[in-house]
């Protein structure tokens, strides 16, 4: 079996006396799409959040390319990773978010070449150049001098994609990137992570409550409540006939009312 | 009460007017004092050791809670006592500089409290440094509900300098006192100073509101 990009091992997260992740292990190939779903508040989104270092984490390690993340070997042993470390592995993810979090001070153009110059140490016209291309390719080249409060909500999270996408990361997270959008939004966005998804250039992870797009997309869907994943499988297997009881009452509730 | 427009023009003008630009000078560069260090005491406050916020809290309660005067006075006849012997303007300028310090580093604190965690995030998501993050995201994002507030300190050092003429700063009040003693008239010099003071606030004033407009302009569009 080839290394995987992504691997969890036993990773606890605590808030206080929450335990938000339970020992989790995880381990996602490389170009392999794998969605989580799970009940609103359940805290799959932390798993994202801890893989961006957005949170620390109390136990386990977590792997990229089968080095440690959240720590880093010191002769034979594992010790917490220096912010160093830290930064060189996190240059390998990037994270779109369910807010956007685009930089309201800052064109679209200016918010996808800020991080390659400072960041990459791209030169200017280089930064531009990709900029411009990856505007294009989520359909906004025409808005590069828009500021944030001047796009709609899609157009926001288009940005906010190709922003992401101008760090050359090798992995992309998604944090329920649709669910801030008014409903005539979301397909538009849905769209340009399709085209992503098809390219199989990325491993990536993805939070939605969207179930159409998850059983399109994904390689693998797991099903995430009380700190742990409860199931996982293809996504025909585990949206059409999950073994687990708390994912069928899930799944049953979210098809309703869909 | 009586005025006297002769001794207006022959004598409070002549004397006042050359004193306008220490008056100046010392506001000027004490709030620039104040923005510096309430830049470093800011970020010594917020700073996630609490063995450093705390202390760095301590020094802003005890700076705020403590009167003006007695700080300038303090400084004044005490740094001598250790061997620091500075011109009366120095001290003046290092006192406002200091009391206002603690003042805008609390306005800065709130400003950057305002910027939302989401762009702490996205800043971190692109791998930004920690200086590029302050330098480029957060600063900028938390300049418009600051400039208002660093503005009113502006004029507010303005109006704190006669304190200065306590450790006989040659500023507008001391001067405007020393033609009163000489001559034994104060109207005019007094009334002369309070509306120098009272002209350069007005236009500080405008300056301020200039700088707000810019700044709201270039930041939330």
């Amino acid at each position: 079996m080839t290394e995987p990009k992504i691997k969890f091992d036993q990773v606890t997260k605590r808030y206080g006396p929450l335990t938000v992740l339970d020992a989790l292990s995880l381990d996602i190939a490389p170009g392999e799409l794998v969605t989580i779903i799970g009940p609103s508040g359940s805290g799959k989104t932390t798993v994202l959040r801890v893989l961006m270092t957005l949170e620390t984490i109390e136990e386990g390690t977590i792997y990229i390319d089968g080095e440690p993340f959240n720590m880093m070997r010191s002769g034979d042993r594992l010790v917490p990773a220096s912010k160093a470390h830290i930064r060189r592995i996190r240059a390998k993810i990037g994270m779109v978010f369910q807010s956007f979090n685009l930089f309201p001070h800052m064109t679209a153009l200016g918010n996808c070449i800020e991080a390659p110059i400072h960041s990459l140490g791209l030169a200017k016209r280089d930064a531009v150049k990709r900029a411009e291309e990856l505007l294009d390719m989520v359909g906004l080249a025409d808005k590069r001098d828009h500021y944030p409060s001047q796009l709609s909500g899609g157009q926001q999270q288009r940005v906010a994609i190709a922003r992401t996408l101008a760090m050359q990361p090798e992995i992309l997270l998604f944090d329920e990137p649709t669910s801030a959008l008014d409903p005539e939004m979301v397909g538009e966005v849905l769209q340009v992570i399709r085209q992503l998804a098809a390219a199989h250039s990325y491993t990536m992870l993805l939070v939605t409550h969207q179930m159409g797009f998850a059983r399109e997309v994904s390689d693998r869907v797991c099903f995430f409540d009380g700190g742990k994943f409860l199931e996982e499988g293809p996504p025909q297997e585990l949206l059409g006939a999950p073994k687990n009881e708390r994912a069928k009452q899930f799944l049953s509730k979210v098809l309703e009312a869909t | 009460m009586d005025w006297d427009w002769q001794f207006t023009f022959d004598v409070v003008l002549p004397r006042l007017l050359p004193v306008v630009p220490i008056t100046i000078q010392a506001t000027v560069l004490s709030f620039l004092l104040a923005l510096a260090l309430g830049l470093g005491l800011m970020l010594l406050r917020t700073s996630s050791s609490r063995l450093v916020s705390i202390p760095a809290g301590e020094v802003i309660e005890f700076i705020r809670g403590t009167p003006l005067l007695v700080q300038l006075f303090f400084l004044f006849f005490l740094l001598p006592e250790v061997g620091i012997v500075l011109p009366p303007l120095t001290t003046g300028i290092l006192g406002l500089g200091i009391y206002n310090s603690a003042l805008c580093a609390e306005v800065f604190r709130a400003g950057i409290l305002a910027v939302p965690a989401g762009q702490w995030e996205a800043a971190k998501a692109l791998n930004l440094s920690a200086y590029r993050t302050y330098r480029d995201i957060i600063i900028p994002q938390s300049l418009p509900p600051i400039v208002p507030a660093l503005g009113n300190y502006l004029i507010g050092i303005f109006k704190e300098t006669p304190l200065l003429s306590f450790l006989a700063v040659a500023e507008l009040m001391h001067a405007s006192k020393l033609i009163g003693s000489e001559y034994y008239r104060f109207t005019e010099a007094v009334t002369i100073a309070g509306a120098f003071f009272l002209i350069m606030s007005l236009v500080a004033a405008g300056l301020v509101r200039l700088a707000e407009f810019y700044v709201r302009k270039r930041i939330l569009h």
